[in-house]
């Protein structure tokens, strides 16, 4: 479970996030919308421990990320918007890199099926990932979020630059992560996705939660349109 | 966590078609240096036996004459090519060979090889010494600069430090990795440079293997020390270019500045004084005595009152043995007593500007490093002292020989004519080169600096490496 108790993390002054409280719990794909600067990825940094938090907390499963950062961050996957892998090496070394670092040991036959679970056939797996697309090195890192078996999932951009037909193939991987009781927080601007997978929708201007949606409310609606008008409210 | 970091860095790093191919120019040159070395070396000590033999042959075949004559006939003798000096050239260039032993005068070594050089040494000399003090750390610069700058930048230590790696982990890996990958590079360079050190004729006397290993260390030493330093400051540079950026200027200010400042400034502080004033001083206090107040004549006058007396003589003429040839072991006597004092003043000094030079290494680490090297070589001053010690000792010996035969002779002016069965009592010169102890102890204030510079620099890693963040 991720979640976040008046956390407020402030840059010589300017309030980036501003007691956001926020609960996502196992099995959920909470999509957090805002404008740039929202403090989206302050959260996200807040959760990883790179942010001490000007006051509140940041938790990982009911534990204090302040407390004892290391320990949070072996319990989280993290997708970077770029996910950078080291070119010198192939998908399944760098699968198996970092992996290890993870403190999650596994047979070149486990990262192999990893990688094509994760939609990666063993022909490209093996390649050196100089010649990556930037789909097959997301691939790569849901495979780490599978490897690792993280209890909670920090997404930061993830679908940003995929062509339509990556970016369909990652949500359903980010859906079946889910489905395996995974707590998911995708921080995006992408509001066809956050539709299409998330079962709560958070928008965040100003550092605040402005606005927090089940899936079922925006169904039907113009996201769009409402994310507009709670940017100019 | 610490390993499976290494054993990446290794990887990358020798995977890494920049460094194989810096890594490749770096070997080879090594080896043509080394090469180049060895053939010098070999000619050189040819030569110098050459020359040492036919110096002996001159020597014998000089002809009669009398014992007076023949010291001042004289004799060169040769320093031999210390075995290392193919490592490690030191002090080699800069001090003489040769130095001509004479009656009534300590000469200083002549015959400098860097006179002999072209103005192309103006540029450098490559040794293999100045290629692992110079080259491996902009080695080292090329390899690291972006270990952790460049993740930085990338985006891969984010990625990194969210899988829960403890910094100082990441740090200690890769500082382990590019270690390894830069010691696989060199250690079959330095096996195959040993094993043909250790060939030289000579090489087993002057303890071969043991400053192979001292040396050994010493380099390490240097190079670990660099290594950290290194990922200090691509831990703590916002972008991989400004950490190359700094790092080049280091390098610049140990490999280029460093070594110029330091011996202006131990000059400045320690001065010595130029050739033409040290001689006049000499000359001047074998003249007038030490104190300037003692003219030689009347300590000699005093001398021929004090033997006549012990011999209970009134005149020169009774005495049972050539008067003059007394009076010249005497004056050789006074005159060594002037010597020692000069020579051991000028040397201290010289020794004092190299102690002065090596613990300005706490700057810049080559200094203490060249220190060291050239003192485990068997190439630096103490060494070089040693040798003119033994020569003078030698020049003594020698004079006091002929000196004792012109005072058996028949009283008369110089003593009678002698020849070759003189000659041949006086041994051609041999020289013992210092023990290996002699130059570690030589070395250990290098040492000392460059143990200084690793806990310093490693310090500095393991402090910076915690505060490693992310973008």
């Amino acid at each position: 479970m991720l979640e976040t108790l008046q956390l407020t993390k402030k840059f010589n002054g300017h309030v980036a996030v501003n007691q956001l409280d926020l609960r996502v719990a196992p099995g959920e794909i909470f999509a957090l919308l805002g404008p740039n600067g929202a403090g989206k990825t302050t959260t996200i940094n807040c959760f990883l421990g790179f942010l001490a938090p000007d006051s509140g907390e940041a938790r990982v499963n009911g534990k204090s990320v302040a407390a004892d950062p290391l320990a949070a961050r072996r319990q989280i996957a993290y997708i970077p918007e770029q996910v950078v892998l080291y070119p010198r090496f192939t998908g399944v070394e760098n699968l198996d890199y970092f992996s290890t670092l993870a403190g999650r040991r596994h047979t070149q036959e486990e990262l192999l099926a990893l990688l094509k679970k994760a939609g990666l056939p063993n022909e490209a797996a093996e390649r050196r990932v100089g010649t990556y697309s930037k789909g097959m090195r997301q691939k790569v890192g849901i495979a780490l979020a599978l490897a690792t078996e993280a209890k909670a999932l920090l997404l930061d951009e993830p679908t940003s630059g995929l062509d339509p037909a990556a970016s369909h193939e990652f949500s359903v991987l980010l859906r079946k992560l889910a489905g395996d009781g995974v707590a998911v927080l995708m921080a995006t601007h992408d509001l066809f996705r956050a539709r299409e997978d998330a079962t709560r929708v958070g928008i965040l201007v100003h550092g605040r939660l402005a606005v927090e949606y089940a899936a079922s409310e925006i169904k039907n609606v113009d996201l769009e349109k409402l994310y507009l008008k709670h940017l100019s409210a | 966590m610490i390993l499976p970091i290494a054993r990446k860095e290794f990887l990358d790093a020798w995977r890494d078609g920049r460094f194989r191919w810096a890594a490749a120019i770096m070997v080879a040159l090594l080896g043509v240096a080394l090469l180049l070395a060895w053939q010098q070396g070999q000619r050189t000590r040819a030569e110098r036996t050459a020359a040492a033999t036919l110096e002996r042959e001159n020597w014998l075949n000089q002809g009669e004459k009398n014992s007076h004559s023949a010291g001042h006939y004289g004799v060169y003798v040769f320093k031999p090519a210390a075995p290392f000096a193919v490592f490690d050239r030191g002090l080699e260039p800069f001090v003489g060979t040769t130095v001509f032993l004479e009656a009534h005068r300590q000469n200083q070594a002549a015959f400098l090889p860097a006179q002999d050089a072209t103005a192309m040494r103006r540029f450098g000399e490559l040794t293999a010494a100045t290629g692992l003090q110079l080259l491996a750390p902009l080695l080292i610069v090329l390899l690291t600069f972006g270990a952790l700058a460049g993740e930085r930048e990338r985006g891969t230590l984010r990625q990194v430090l969210s899988l829960g790696v403890r910094p100082r982990d990441l740090v200690l890996g890769k500082a382990l990795g590019l270690g390894g990958a830069l010691l696989a590079l060199l250690l079959p360079v330095a096996v195959i440079g040993a094993v043909a050190l250790g060939k030289l004729p000579g090489a087993d006397a002057a303890g071969g293997w043991l400053r192979s290993a001292w040396l050994g260390g010493a380099y390490a030493l240097y190079l670990a020390a660099i290594l950290a330093a290194c990922l200090a400051v691509s831990a703590i540079a916002s972008t991989a270019r400004a950490a190359l950026a700094i790092l080049l200027v280091c390098w610049a200010a140990n490999a280029i500045l460093a070594p110029r400042l330091a011996s202006d400034l131990v000059q400045r502080v320690l001065p010595t004084p130029k050739l033409a004033e040290f001689e006049t001083a000499m000359n001047k206090a074998v003249q007038e005595g030490m104190d300037g107040h003692n003219p030689r004549n009347e300590r000699l006058q005093e001398f021929a009152q004090q033997t006549l007396k012990k011999h209970g003589k009134t005149r020169i003429e009774e005495l049972p043995f050539n008067f003059n040839g007394l009076v010249m072991l005497e004056s050789e006597r006074m005159a060594g007593e002037v010597f020692d004092h000069h020579f051991g003043k000028f040397w201290n000094r010289l020794e004092a500007q190299d102690r002065a030079v090596t613990w300005t290494g706490l700057a810049a680490p080559l200094l203490a490093l060249r220190s060291a090297s050239m003192a485990l070589a068997g190439t630096d001053f103490t060494q070089h002292r040693h040798f003119a010690v033994a020569a003078e000792q030698h020049r003594r010996d020698y004079v006091r020989v002929l000196n004792e035969d012109m005072m058996n002779s028949p009283p008369g002016h110089h003593g009678g004519v002698v020849g070759r069965e003189l000659w041949e009592k006086l041994p051609a010169f041999r020289y013992d080169p210092p023990p290996p102890a002699h130059s570690v102890r030589a070395a250990m204030p290098g040492l000392m600096v460059l143990l200084l510079w690793v806990a310093g620099a490693w310090a500095a890693l393991l402090l910076v490496a915690p505060k490693l963040k992310p973008n």
